[in-house]
């Protein structure tokens, strides 16, 4: 990729900037080679092009990310922080803003344990895998929160609200004291942290007066340096109920079950019904199937399902800690399955000193979902499209009910899924599709505004989004004509004046490039 | 996105790393150990790339690249930096040059 530069930047100016930060950084981590510039697009973009960087640079310690940040300040240049660049189905590596530089924090990769506590304090550049490591080589009691991608980094997918699969799954609620550089280039700490040594800092989570964890969260206020993680103690035993339901109607129930024992705390783990697809796209591909164009027949789907053993949704729920705890709990939950269902459980049980599962059930780092973007073969991907709704069977059977009926107008295969929170669900779509089909590509952009716009009217807005669609997404939060649009922005013009952090991230943008939004 | 100009780069880059069949056959490669750290989480057991290679047709053996001898060390360096079919491409702040050579090395080692 040749480089491109971010409006109203020359070419002498970006090599100026690109000069001064190799003298932070060193020559050897300011990449800025067409080679390089390729390796941060996002690989997974219906364009990859529209997102290009003009180049990255890649600091080892916070001191040099501050002096970076007070550079691009002094020379008027967007920065886009990543930690890893592993948001595959949200941008990638790849900035907002065509022409920033990506500030590419994944050589920073210090761990500070603290094995009394069950606390991490992390750096951006940290994965999943080398949380896991660390903890096996030191052999420490505890479990990492870890996601269907585990290839990124922990406090980067946080930051996203990337979700695991154990109790301590709500990653961003696992946050716990941050340091993190301001768009000035100043170094502050969160909550307990701004007392100087304190030993509480990744203990609680408040501090005195605001608390701005949340605030470094899928915003562009700050670049974060280090965080401090919870971590889960090893459990004594664990219990596992598995169920794959027939009917695309046994949805309903099974959310209403589920949402009753999240509510009332029996269930503290956040499980995931997922679609048949969820399964199958990660064994086989679709062309072993079918050969013709739009959504599967029905009989199609039918023999995938026969093939694998899969249902058309699929429930897993598991059970943490204490042992007679968990089979109290568990045998609560059947006794009520048993109400609506013929099929039983299947039932796993683990304890300590056995071998752990190699599934993100038990913390085990694992990319093997991310197959799913072979299913039609070719180069594949996926954007995620991942609406908030009520937890109630009626809302969920709703959404997947409309939702269905959209993939099927646009002839692509329904790869959805709820997972259930304690109050809402998530219902997290990945909308696979194949880049050498340049048919199917041009249908991607409108069926996924076309989603987006479903799911509006209900009054349902995501949690996430890809980067093209940040503007779309933040549109929809239209309270008081957009009054928290526009508080954001305050915000960001009072800390970032020069508009050099992450412009247009979450459809926040700086006064300097406002004109920008889409 | 493969244009002449990028196709060159990757040659000058690769006449610099000095790929050696006298290297390529050292014992205990040290690229090992940076394997399993830098592409183990897609390459090794439960790795979203043995997922999709095995799933190339009629040779599920392709799935695990430690076990094959059908893959140059240019081969590895090049589909790393620029990817291919699923698979991303790599930054140098991820895996520096010298890294990627040495990975490169010990996945070809195997390669009459």
């Amino acid at each position: 990729m040749k480089q491109v530069l971010p409006p109203g930047m020359t070419a002498s100016q970006m090599d100026r900037a690109l000069k001064a930060m190799a003298r932070v950084v060193g020559d050897d981590w300011v990449l800025a080679t067409d080679l390089d510039r390729d390796t941060y697009l996002d690989h997974f973009a219906v364009d990859e092009a529209a997102h290009a960087a003009a180049a990255a640079v890649a600091p080892l310690t916070a001191e040099q990310v501050a002096e970076v940040v007070k550079l691009a300040n002094a020379h008027k240049l967007p920065l886009w922080p990543i930690s890893r660049g592993k948001n595959f189905g949200y941008g990638g590596a790849a900035p907002r803003l065509k022409g920033s530089v990506v500030l590419d924090l994944s050589r920073m990769k210090k761990i500070e344990f603290d094995t009394e506590n069950g606390t991490a304090l992390l750096e951006p550049g940290v994965g999943f895998y080398d949380l896991y490591d660390y903890i096996q080589q030191n052999k420490l009691p505890y479990w990492v929160s870890t996601p269907g991608n585990s290839w990124g980094s922990v406090i980067g997918n946080a930051l996203d609200r990337g979700v695991g699969y154990t109790t301590y799954g709500e990653n961003t609620s696992k946050l716990c004291g941050m340091e993190v550089v301001l768009p000035t280039g100043e170094l502050v700490r969160t909550g307990m942290g701004a007392m100087t040594g304190s030993p509480t800092w990744n203990l609680y989570k408040y501090g005195f007066g605001p608390a701005w964890d949340q605030m470094f969260v899928q915003s562009n206020y700050g670049v974060v340096t280090k965080a401090g993680m919870w971590l889960q103690p090893a459990p004594e035993s664990m219990i596992g109920l598995d169920m794959e339901l027939e009917n695309v109607g046994d949805l309903e129930w099974s959310v209403d079950l589920i949402s009753g024992f999240r509510r009332d705390g029996l269930l503290v783990q956040s499980p995931s019904i997922g679609s048949w697809l969820r399964g199958a796209a990660v064994l086989t591909s679709r062309k072993d199937w079918y050969d013709k164009p739009g959504a599967l027949p029905d009989d199609v789907i039918a023999a995938i399902r026969k093939r694998f053993g899969i249902g058309w949704w699929s429930i897993s729920l598991r059970f943490y800690g204490y042992e007679g705890v968990n089979e109290a709990a568990a045998a609560v939950v059947q006794a009520a399955f048993a109400k609506k269902s013929q099929q039983a459980f299947k039932v796993t049980r683990w304890k300590q000193g056995m071998p752990l599962e190699p599934t993100p059930f038990q913390g085990f780092p694992v990319t093997f979902p991310l197959a799913n973007a072979a299913w039609h073969g070719g180069r594949g991907g996926h954007i995620g499209y991942s609406p908030v709704l009520p937890s109630n069977g009626r809302a969920a059977m709703d959404q997947f009910r409309r939702t269905y009926n959209r993939y099927q107008e646009y002839g692509m295969d329904y790869h959805g899924s709820f997972s259930m929170s304690e109050r809402s669900i998530t219902n997290v779509n990945q909308v696979l599709f194949n880049k050498d089909d340049a048919e199917m590509m041009k249908r991607v952009n409108g069926f996924f505004r076309a989603l987006v716009s479903d799911a509006t009217e209900r009054r349902y807005g995501e949690y996430r989004t890809h980067i093209e669609y940040m503007d779309l997404v933040a549109g929809t939060y239209d309270f008081n004509n957009h009054a928290l649009r526009r508080a954001n922005e305050a915000v960001k013009d009072a800390l970032d004046p020069n508009g050099i952090l992450a412009p247009g991230k979450s459809g926040i943008w700086p006064k300097r490039y406002r004109n920008l939004r889409t | 996105m493969k244009t002449p100009i990028r196709l060159q780069q990757i040659a000058w880059t690769l006449a610099a790393c000095a790929f050696s069949a006298v290297a390529a056959a050292a014992d205990a490669p040290p690229g090992k150990p940076l394997f399993t750290t830098r592409c183990g989480m897609c390459h090794q057991t439960n790795g979203m790339g043995v997922s999709i290679l095995s799933r190339r047709p009629a040779d599920a053996s392709k799935g695990l690249l430690e076990a094959r001898d059908d893959l140059s060390a240019e081969f590895v360096y090049v589909v790393a930096r620029m990817g291919t079919g699923n698979m991303p491409r790599i930054s140098r702040a991820e895996v520096s040059d010298e890294e990627l050579r040495e990975i490169a090395l010990y996945i070809s080692r195997g390669k009459p």
